[in-house]
């Protein structure tokens, strides 16, 4: 599924994103980087159709993605939080989105089922997300997402809570699950080396309000080093512009 | 026996025995009429065990507090339910329960009496104003707290809101409604006896104050006791058990 964002921008008091335009073909690993507060979580929630923009329109094949109204295409989100129901079992919080599907009950744990396994949590398909991991629960969501087999999965710092060699292994898992899946991603981070490990398309915005700085593809030809530093430079480059334009707590 | 001798701790059981041995000292000072002696009392709880008495008036109470109180439940429902789907009608509920909560008993008992006349409605109409506002507060305390990021990831899954509403809102608030009703049903049980005073010829309170009237303190004593096992029977019971249930996937 081809996403498109042209123009968007989004002001609450004052203008967060100023204009934003990117692409992402079917199968592509999009990720966002930018300093913090820049808008990235917003731009996010815009494409999922979570929030409207105040300018510009997002379009999947074509089709515009409207804020609050339901359209065909299936969009799955990993937010920051599990946002797992804490009262139901892995298997039925996966169950439970798919619901909307028309699926069978029978049916619909077969599918939970088999997305617990894709992402590692065999086993624990009767356990409630309290008694397992932080890791666990954020594969949990991910398995969620990836149960509606979606068009489009959206990721916002879904490891930001992770301790660092859990990040790791679910940097690999992501990575492996898309090769597996094929599915188009857009995965929000603050951390380059993560971007860099698994992002085919990078696009880093730039101070508030937001625009593309640099889109990078990170295909393979500029040595991964290099692109870590080059990166860094321009993310303390509009850290700092962004410290300096406006007055912040 | 270890589960027993757990519940009642040592030291609870020491300063009990140490009660009892006061209360039996002073009983011994001042005569059966001001304070019967521990023993007269338990006499008198066999009694009313084998004439059977002990259910018809513990049967009539609870008969009222379950209407009356039963009432105010399913009334705090709906309110809890309309404050969830109007942030308007949040606040009017959250000031109307404000008032309720801070009137008194003797306000609902002397107004009922007034309205419904010495019968059966009098003590339901009390136990129900006075048990609203504990329970609805406690919902829309709950209906306040459910998640709006649960809620946000039903929308972004596009769960119908019939869904939302059994498998978001339902299950964060039961524990709210379970906890108020807990609550509710101790006071209920209070409040409804007080009213009993008044009218009726059933109930642990009218037979506690016909004790009173007949110069038999012992009896007072003897359905003070009844209140008290009836009481925590239920909370041990009941609601304990149910939130135990509904808290089955904590920890």
């Amino acid at each position: 599924m081809k996403l498109e964002v042209s123009g968007v921008g989004k002001d609450y008091l004052i203008p967060v994103i100023d204009s934003v335009s990117f692409a992402a073909e079917a199968g592509e690993f999009v990720c966002l980087l930018g300093p913090n507060g820049c808008g990235k979580t917003t731009l996010l929630r815009i494409v999922g159709g979570v929030e409207p923009a105040s300018r510009g329109r997002v379009t999947l094949d074509g089709r515009p993605v409207v804020a609050d109204q339901r359209h065909d295409r299936k969009v799955g989100v990993v937010f920051q939080e599990d946002r797992l129901l804490p009262w139901l079992t892995l298997r039925d919080n996966v169950a439970l989105v798919l619901t909307p599907l028309g699926l069978a009950a029978a049916e619909r744990a077969a599918v939970a089922g088999r997305y617990l396994r894709l992402t590692g949590l065999a086993g624990f398909e009767s356990y409630y997300p309290g008694r397992v991991s932080g890791g666990m629960r954020q594969r949990a969501a991910i398995a969620r997402a990836l149960a509606i087999e979606p068009d489009l999965l959206l990721m916002d710092e879904p490891f930001g809570a992770l301790d660092a060699q859990n990040r790791r292994i679910m940097q690999q898992e992501v990575r492996r699950i898309w090769r597996e899946t094929g599915r188009t991603i857009v995965f929000v981070t603050h951390s380059i080396e993560e971007a860099v490990a698994i992002g085919t398309t990078l696009v880093m915005l730039s101070a508030r309000p937001s625009r593309v700085r640099e889109l990078i593809l990170n295909d393979g030809r500029v040595e991964r080093a290099k692109l870590v530093d080059d990166l860094n430079t321009m993310i303390m480059e509009e850290v700092e512009r962004q410290q300096g334009a406006t007055p912040g707590p | 026996m270890r589960n027993v001798t757990n519940r009642f701790h040592l030291p609870t059981l020491a300063v009990a025995m140490a009660i009892v041995a006061t209360w039996w000292l002073l009983s011994v000072r001042y005569g059966a009429y001001v304070l019967p002696s521990p023993l007269a009392v338990l006499h008198g709880l066999g009694d009313v065990l084998r004439t059977g008495e002990i259910w018809r008036h513990t049967g009539a109470s609870l008969a009222r507090i379950a209407v009356g109180f039963g009432g105010a439940v399913a009334v705090a429902v709906l309110l809890g339910l309309l404050a969830f789907v109007s942030p308007l009608a949040r606040g009017v509920v959250h000031d109307l329960l404000a008032v309720l909560n801070s009137t008194s008993v003797f306000v609902w008992i002397v107004i009922s009496i007034i309205w419904f006349g010495l019968s059966n409605w009098a003590p339901i109409f009390t136990t129900f104003m006075i048990t609203l506002p504990v329970v609805a507060s406690n919902i829309v305390e709950g209906v306040a707290a459910v998640d709006r990021r649960l809620l946000e990831m039903g929308d972004v899954y596009h769960l119908s809101g019939r869904r939302k509403f059994t498998a978001i809102v339902v299950p964060s608030t039961l524990p709210y409604l379970v906890a108020g009703m807990k609550v509710g049903f101790g006071l209920a049980l209070k409040v409804s006896v007080v009213a009993e005073i008044f009218g009726v010829t059933s109930g642990i309170g009218y037979v506690m104050n016909y004790s009173r009237e007949i110069l038999a303190t012992q009896m007072v004593f003897v359905w003070a006791l009844v209140m008290i096992l009836v009481m925590t029977l239920t909370d041990k019971l009941l609601f304990d058990t149910v939130s135990r249930r509904l808290m089955r996937w904590r920890t």
